[in-house]
């Protein structure tokens, strides 16, 4: 453990000095996050101009959820995706290769070795938001609720985390990958809504086999109403099955592997 | 000759992106479905809080028929903007071997941008004509021969615009070494002012007001609203107008930015 930490500090320290060689790209990076929120947030302005309520939620709330949104998008954005866009080249080049041979967890090293730095200031930003929105709530919400909140959207990123590479890893067999990234950024916008406007069967999808409304969706509802037993047992179940499926993914398509090297 | 050389450059960038079937296949009816799912619910929930029967002029009905289109109709003006290959071309110097040919490059990238419609194109023919029978057409919209044809040309407009406001920002790859963010910046501010993510008809008035002189509503919302009969033939004329100077002035715009660039562009090799 101490030597994966170990190695991970060696991650930022490299990400951080290559982000100050690319100077330019680093406020690029930082100028695309911030017009991504002020979109977001503009939707949902545009939209509340029509109604009071959407999705169960007040504007006010819905603010809240879009604070959240932006903080796991900047941890995913920070900490996985460089990765995640990488990995079906890696796949499809044979560089894999490289990382087979280590003695390391190629999952961990594949999964972990690109650390944005340049989307780190964005996570600064997206914390201001929503601390933002936090503070103009009209009604207390209490640091203990806040925690958990921030606790739960914890495990939403990890799991958001597992869906991804459960879309990438079919790279082994299918070597196009663009569908199903294509296919995983639209599914996206099922973390990028309230999941209260979703109803019946996709409903029921989007908090077990998909469950993309378990990564923002189900920490805002618990800042909200509470943290209850049911909803703590669920996201970790979902969670832990969701890693398990994609453990057994990857090993499979590590098996399916063809080396491009000699 | 020139003619020719582009259509030729076209017809293969578009057989390239035939050959994964799969993928095009995954793409087209996963991406649509999700699309579509995400749009019809948020539309029946924002009609159901608001207790509204229409919203912008639109019944449910109409606004997911307006989703449905202006999802087809997106990835046409899209098309392979994500792929960055002006910006690439600059960074890598892949732009070298462009240089030989004898049509300008801008040219030539944008018959590959056209030759990579193909799978769009077969995408929005086959889910473009089920669309309105699955959804139901209802009464304020009115689909002719006429408002299709209409509506073509605003969308073969919208793609010609789409790609020269681009460019601009793509050729500041000749200074920095990274430019996707500012690009797919651009793409965000385009999908929501120009009625990707939301009709642009749910906008306040004075947002409208302000909105009518930018290049964004005719990138999605102007060719969608046109298909469904809800533009005058007036109004449509007028759009083209103010869509066609707009392309002029991003295409000043890039020619001025490449000018610039190219006078301190390296490449080694071809």
């Amino acid at each position: 453990m101490i030597r994966y930490l170990r190695l991970y500090g060696c991650f930022l320290r490299f990400s951080f000095s290559r982000a100050m060689e690319f100077r330019v790209d680093f406020f690029f990076r930082v100028l695309m996050d911030v017009v991504w929120n002020l979109v977001n947030l503009g939707f949902f302005w545009v939209l509340y101009q029509h109604t009071s309520m959407l999705g169960g939620w007040t504007f006010d709330q819905m603010l809240v959820f879009a604070g959240g949104m932006f903080v796991f998008d900047a941890i995913n954005m920070t900490v996985f995706s460089n990765n995640m866009w990488g990995l079906p080249l890696a796949i499809n080049k044979g560089e894999l290769d490289y990382h087979l041979t280590r003695p390391v967890s190629p999952l961990f090293f594949l999964s972990l070795r690109e650390f944005a730095a340049n989307s780190f200031v964005n996570l600064l930003v997206a914390c201001g938001i929503l601390t933002w929105t936090l503070a103009r709530y009209p009604d207390p919400l209490g640091a203990r609720r806040i925690l958990v909140f921030l606790g739960l959207l914890l495990v939403g990123v990890s799991l958001h985390y597992a869906l991804q590479m459960m879309f990438f890893i079919p790279t082994f067999w299918m070597h196009a990958s663009s569908g199903l990234r294509e296919i995983f950024w639209a599914m996206e916008q099922y973390t990028t809504r309230p999941y209260g406007i979703f109803t019946g069967w996709l409903r029921r999808v989007l908090v077990t086999i998909l469950p993309f409304a378990l990564v923002v969706s189900f920490p805002t509802r618990a800042l909200f109403e509470g943290l209850t037993a049911g909803l703590l047992l669920h996201m970790a179940a979902v969670t832990l099955a969701a890693f398990v499926a994609m453990k057994l993914l990857w090993n499979a398509g590590l098996r399916a592997y063809s080396s491009a090297s000699s | 000759m020139r003619l020719a050389l582009l259509w030729n450059v076209s017809s293969t960038e578009a057989r390239k992106r035939m050959s994964y079937r799969t993928d095009f296949w995954i793409n087209s009816l996963g991406g649509i479905a999700v699309n579509f799912s995400v749009y019809w619910f948020l539309a029946h929930a924002l009609f159901a809080a608001s207790g509204a029967s229409t919203l912008g002029g639109y019944t449910p009905r109409g606004m997911v028929l307006y989703y449905v289109f202006a999802i087809l109709m997106g990835r046409m003006v899209q098309s392979t903007e994500m792929e960055m290959g002006t910006s690439q071309d600059i960074y890598d110097g892949s732009l070298s071997r462009y240089l030989l040919y004898p049509v300008s490059y801008p040219a030539v990238k944008y018959a590959e941008q056209v030759g990579a419609l193909a799978p769009q194109m077969i995408q929005m023919t086959l889910f473009g004509a089920v669309a309105p029978f699955l959804v139901g057409i209802p009464q304020e919209v009115h689909i002719t021969p006429a408002s299709v044809a209409m509506s073509l040309a605003s969308l073969a407009v919208a793609n010609l615009l789409h790609y020269l406001l681009l460019l601009p920002i793509q050729e500041v790859a000749f200074w920095a070494e990274n430019v996707w963010s500012l690009v797919v910046a651009e793409r965000f501010v385009m999908s929501l002012l120009g009625g990707l993510l939301l009709p642009l008809d749910l906008f306040p008035d004075w947002a409208r007001q302000v909105l009518y002189w930018l290049p964004f509503p005719y990138l999605y919302s102007v060719p969608v609203r046109t298909l469904m009969g809800r533009v005058t033939v007036t109004e449509w004329a007028t759009g083209l107008v103010i869509a066609t100077l707009w392309c002029g002035v991003a295409a000043a715009l890039g020619r001025l930015v490449w000018r610039r660039g190219d006078l301190q562009y390296t490449g080694v090799g071809l």
